[in-house]
């Protein structure tokens, strides 16, 4: 118990006084095979990183809900959505069928042995990022009907 | 003491600067927590004395007498950056007083587990210390972590990627893997080849073609039992495999609309075990047998629609860096695996659709029962969304999704007497697992929308209930109807009400289920959920597993308080089981990344 307590309480200090603010440095494959630095892709604009799984009902219903109003947020803010699957080899095959199947017009990146999920200390998905010049600006895991209203404020806020 | 040494690694760069003025402290301060990346999760448990189901009780006898009610599984994760290329890292756990009811009981204490520097540029990417790596689709080598599961067989050694163009890269790895606190006496080696042949053949007409390739070989040293009656009776060592080499290739085809991904590996000669029934198996003197697997996913794809259908035969794959892991009965907590066979059916999250889960039947056995070589199967899956407009899709649209999959054993005839079997190429066994379920979702304004989901399955019933297969065992055969509803409101608000029912004439026979789910908004949430086993025979077992709770979300830190009863059986995460007992209790659930 001590040990527990000794632990948390490093930790809320220390995660008082700073918070995680550089994206990891890593390659992922999107779903052609081709791989994208994870730096390089808010270079030029903001960007949406969401990690949700085939079997994530939640993941799959922010991003259905984000689907319906992609078109518009994107004229609007010139934000680009990346959603990373985080489904393993046992579900992995899912992946390109059910973004087709449910029309989905992001850009699909593969975390197949969850090495992105690892690095941002993500227990539960969906996980949901803003990134500007690298930087994660913005953080919010879980998904309720509705929340991506206010995921849209805050990227008017970044862009 | 590993404790003290994560304190001190944590405090040591804050003390050492300790000449310098309060002005640059503070900079180098910044910079060092500017550096520092982290995740923290706790998942405590006060387990009660329930008058229903009764008092609280460990299954390990050891664990039992400590009479300990209140634990906890914490993990605190450290990632630490420097000179623009290196990242230093590690993991402490926790399992205090003991772990979780049904955790590896050597998880015990507080120890320092993980531990790893790195180096990346453009090019390379050299580790030291323990890391995750999968080949391929995992069929021959993936290490991962899966904390619900109490899983986690990292290798701690090192591994070279090298990616010397943009269409070829090289992994070259060496360890051994993590089983509980401890590492596995079997050292494992590694070597895998991705190359893009589109790029290299310049291929316009395709959207991928890969190609890779991989070697896994296991190494362990081997002592030849004495035999205690008769010590004239000695062990043949002659071609004993101390180390099992083995192989696999990979094409990723994708034309567009249409894709292939398959994958052949082919594990060395390994040694299998005597009969479990007898008690304390051995292993069998000169009979060693190579394994193999065969991954076919084709599918075709358009807007709107998708289809996927995966073929999987698995003969003797499963593969341990610790040969005393094989032993029938000696790994129920699936400890130091080096491939990765999940059960290839679709992961459910409806409560009453995860009573009865298969498992992939991956290992030889040649003497338990009539014996077993490994299995055959497969699945398909279907999307399909409704145009918005037309009769069915309304103005919101309607989305359709189904899945199929028929699991059975391999066929396989077995010479019990001399230890051998044939094995079938592409022959059915006996049935293990049938699974027909769809799903409709339906908006019917920006307020309302709906899931209508439906399950018939069927399964053998030891596999569904003790996670083992037992040969001709009658078949549980069930139906599942899940129907719910969800009503948002304003300010973020909204409301989820589902109801479930499974019907089936065996085991606990019916059950009932609902589920009601207040969101007050984006941060904070409650629910109550109740499963009802009405259709017990025994009317004092018609027990209700109850639960209620709520979270707190708020940016990387999440909260979540739940009391209520879990019922016992098989708990499986992707595919991946061990049995949980019935138990009741409170709770608490912290997780933070910083």
């Amino acid at each position: 118990m001590k040990t527990l307590i000794t632990l948390f309480l490093t930790l809320s200090i220390t995660s008082l006084s700073f918070s995680q603010n550089e994206l990891p440095s890593m390659e992922l494959k999107t779903l052609e095979g081709k791989s994208i630095q994870l730096q390089d892709i808010s270079k030029d604009q903001v960007v949406v990183i969401s990690l949700w799984a085939t079997w994530c009902v939640p993941c799959k219903n922010e991003l259905d809900a984000i689907s319906e109003v992609y078109d518009d947020w994107v004229d609007e803010t010139n934000v680009k959505l990346y959603a990373v699957s985080v489904d393993d080899s046992r579900t992995v095959s899912r992946v390109k069928p059910l973004v087709n199947g449910k029309s989905w017009d992001f850009t699909i990146l593969l975390d197949t042995n969850n090495d992105l999920k690892r690095e941002l200390g993500a227990s539960t998905i969906p996980l949901t990022l803003i990134i500007k010049n690298g930087k994660i600006v913005y953080r919010h895991s879980g998904y309720t009907p509705g929340s991506e209203e206010a995921l849209f404020e805050e990227i008017k806020k970044h862009s | 003491m590993k404790k003290t040494a994560v304190l001190f690694l944590l405090i040591l760069p804050i003390l050492s600067f300790s000449q310098e003025t309060e002005e640059e402290k503070e900079t180098i301060f910044k910079e060092f927590l500017n550096n520092l990346s982290g995740s923290f999760e706790t998942n405590a448990q006060w387990y009660v004395n329930d008058n229903v189901l009764g008092d609280f009780d460990d299954p390990i006898p050891e664990f039992e007498l400590e009479n300990k009610h209140l634990r906890a599984n914490s993990y605190l994760r450290l990632d630490y950056r420097f000179l623009n290329n290196f990242t230093f890292g590690l993991q402490a756990e926790s399992y205090e007083p003991l772990p979780l009811l049904s955790y590896f009981p050597e998880y015990k204490g507080t120890e320092l587990t993980n531990y790893y520097i790195n180096f990346k540029n453009k090019k390379l990417d050299i580790t030291a210390g323990h890391f995750y790596e999968q080949f391929g689709s995992g069929l021959l080598l993936r290490t991962f972590e899966e904390r619900q599961l109490g899983l986690n067989n990292a290798l701690r050694g090192g591994r070279i990627k090298y990616t010397p163009t943009n269409y070829l890269s090289v992994t070259a790895l060496y360890g051994n893997h993590r089983i509980g606190f401890d590492h596995s006496e079997g050292d494992v080696f590694g070597l895998d080849l991705n190359i893009d042949l589109k790029e290299v053949i310049g291929l316009e007409g395709l959207s991928r073609f890969n190609f890779g390739a991989s070697y896994v070989g296991k190494s362990e040293e081997f002592t030849a039992p004495v035999d205690e009656f008769d010590p004239n009776n000695t062990f043949d060592t002659t071609d004993f495999p101390e180390l099992i080499n083995s192989y696999a290739f990979r094409f990723d085809v994708d034309f567009g609309k249409f894709f292939v991904n398959t994958e052949y590996s082919l594990k060395g000669e390994d040694i299998s075990f005597t009969a479990a029934s007898l008690g304390n198996p051995q292993i069998i003197e000169g009979k060693y047998f190579d394994g193999s697997a065969i991954l076919f996913t084709t599918g075709y794809t358009v807007k709107g629609f998708g289809v996927s259908s995966t073929f999987r035969r698995l003969e003797n794959m499963s593969f341990s860096s610790d040969r005393d892991l094989v032993r029938p009965g000696n790994n129920p907590f699936g400890m130091g695996s080096i491939n990765f066979t999940p059960a290839l059916t679709k992961q459910q999250d409806y409560s009453l659709s995860n009573i009865y889960l298969y498992q992939a039947q991956s290992p030889l056995f040649i003497q338990n029962f009539g014996g077993q070589a490994g299995e055959i199967g497969g699945q398909i899956d279907m999307y399909y969304s409704f145009k918005k407009g037309s009769t069915i899709g309304g103005k919101y649209g309607t989305k359709v999704t189904a899945n199929m999959s028929y699991w059975s054993l391999l066929d396989a005839t077995f010479d019990q007497d001399n230890s051998t079997y044939d094995s079938e190429l592409f022959k059915f066994g006996e049935k293990l697992y049938k699974d027909i379920n769809f799903e409709i979702k339906k908006k019917w304004s920006k307020e309302w929308s709906s899931v209508l989901f439906y399950q018939n399955l069927a399964i053998n019933k030891n596999l569904a209930i003790e996670g083992s297969y037992i040969p001709n065992d009658e078949a549980i055969t069930s139906n599942i109807i899940v129907a719910e509803t969800t009503r948002k409101f304003s300010g973020g608000r909204s409301m989820r009400l589902e109801l479930q029912h499974l019907s089936t004439d065996e085991d606990l026979k019916n059950w009932a289920g609902g589920t009601l789910e207040y969101v007050v908004n984006r941060n904070l949430a409650f629910y109550v959920a109740d499963i009802y086993n009405y259709g017990n025979d025994n009317k004092d077992e018609q027990y209700h597993y109850y639960n209620f709770g709520g979270s707190y979300t708020k940016g990387a830190t999440r909260v979540a308080l739940n009391y209520g009863r879990q019922r016992g059986g098989l708990f499986c995460v992707g595919g991946v089981c061990r049995i949980v007992p019935e138990n009741t209790g409170l709770s608490l659930n912290l997780t933070t990344a910083f």
